[in-house]
């Protein structure tokens, strides 16, 4: 090789090592990028996806009895009825009620559950427990304190004890994750009571503890979660 | 045998959160872990007045978890249990006290352990007794406060073996501190007597699970 080529070569491997001493920075930022806005967009498309199959139900329009805070700051929940168009499937009829809920009051001030949180998943076991998905906003956005957290789990309780029937126990998930409280306080290791009253569909748990949360009950009652064997 | 009595010598005060969890934040930079604390101070200065002994699940900024603050508390023998809270949302300076919801306990057998998970269920009648009187002399202080204690599955109080209430006060949205630092002496004072007029309850009741 001549000293000429030598000199030539040499300038490229240097000019090769330089452009990529600035391009594998831009690269690795822009990977870092691309995977967070995937991450987001699936989550955007899981919640669109879900929303969907949720409103694209032909269904009769009916009343729905949903609670959110009472006007009073008293630490209660009021009943609102408001007609719905709600499915005859209890798991489609949950999320419908759900999204409704977490869609919030006219009065934003009654809002039991934060504005960012969302709906990820419902299921119906076979023995009447609707497990219910959440993400991960509704521990991390709403209000620390027992009164507010336990508000936040009553108004969940007590709109699925209002219109699915079938449910009788409640479990929530955050971000498919047993959480030990929902904001630090309140115990979400059980399931809450939420209807005792005999659903064709579901058969009564052994050794299910008396509903607190039955439609006589005072508002703003939780029963205490009740721990698997 | 003979029911098994203890006296009433020890309140365990635990103030919530502390160290990287501040719990509930006011607008104003309030910070329920440190109010909660101050609050601590003074029912410890009021029931100590009156001869009771007190243990504190914190002393200071760190974050005991859930559990080492029950150990602490189910180590004692005689004693109740008291947690302290300054919540996010109700009627600014009022005041709840909260027990778990009812739940029906299996009976324990003679010598037979606790279950840890389930510690609280057989002293719910003693809890719901000590809330009841914490409430009545709260809410003379603080108007707008239930006449009745709430009950919510609070996960704290779940694995405590002993009388138990969580007591939250509203709340870190008022603007100044002031305001909080202003209803801390009355909440010490109501939480005190309740605790003397308890004593007569819970000296002539049978303790669960007590050891001769």
């Amino acid at each position: 090789m001549t000293p000429r080529r030598r000199t030539w070569l040499v300038g490229g491997l240097a000019a090769a090592v330089v452009a990529g001493g600035i391009y594998f920075p831009l690269l690795r930022h822009r990977i870092r990028r691309d995977a967070h806005l995937e991450a987001q967009s699936a989550e955007q498309a899981r919640r669109v996806l879900s929303q969907a199959a949720v409103e694209t139900q032909a269904e009769p329009r009916v009343k729905a009895k949903l609670f959110w805070a009472s006007a009073d700051a008293d630490g209660t929940l009021t009943p609102v009825t408001i007609e719905l168009p709600l499915s005859n499937d209890p798991v489609l009829r949950a999320k419908q009620v759900l999204n409704t809920l977490l869609a919030g009051p006219v009065n934003v001030e009654l809002r039991t559950l934060p504005p960012d949180a969302a709906l990820l998943e419902f299921y119906l076991l076979r023995d009447g427990t609707g497990v219910a998905d959440f993400s991960e906003p509704l521990a991390t956005s709403l209000p620390s304190g027992i009164e507010s957290e336990a508000l936040a789990v009553d108004s969940i309780a007590r709109t699925l004890e209002a219109n699915v029937p079938q449910i009788q126990r409640l479990k929530i998930l955050i971000h498919g994750q047993e959480t030990e409280t929902l904001a630090g306080h309140l115990d979400l290791t059980g399931t809450f009571l939420v209807n005792t009253k005999p659903a064709a569909a579901a058969p009564a748990a052994p050794g299910a503890v008396p509903a607190k949360l039955t439609p006589g009950s005072a508002p703003g009652k939780l029963s205490q979660p009740e721990k698997k064997p | 045998m003979p029911p098994v009595r203890n006296v009433l010598n020890t309140i365990v005060l635990d103030p919530a959160h502390g160290g990287t969890d501040p719990g509930a934040r006011g607008v104003g930079g309030i910070r329920e872990s440190d109010l909660v604390l101050t609050l601590a101070a003074q029912i410890r200065a009021a029931l100590e007045k009156q001869g009771f002994s007190v243990v504190q699940t914190r002393q200071g900024n760190d974050n005991p978890s859930l559990d080492d603050r029950s150990a602490m508390a189910n180590a004692q023998r005689g004693a109740i249990f008291v947690s302290l809270h300054i919540g996010s949302t109700g009627l600014p300076g009022t005041v709840r006290v909260y027990t778990l919801p009812d739940t029906p306990a299996a009976p324990l057998a003679a010598g037979a352990l606790l279950p840890w998970d389930r510690a609280q269920a057989t002293f719910l009648p003693m809890s719901r007794k000590l809330a009841e009187l914490a409430q009545a002399e709260l809410t003379l202080h603080f108007k707008g406060s239930p006449n009745t204690a709430p009950s919510a599955p609070v996960r704290q109080l779940r694995t405590i073996a002993a009388p138990a209430i969580a007591i939250e006060l509203s709340s870190v949205s008022v603007e100044q501190r002031e305001t909080l630092d202003k209803m801390l002496p009355g909440v010490a004072e109501a939480v005190a007597r309740a605790v003397a007029a308890y004593k007569t309850v819970y000296d002539a009741t049978p303790v669960p699970g007590a050891l001769p």
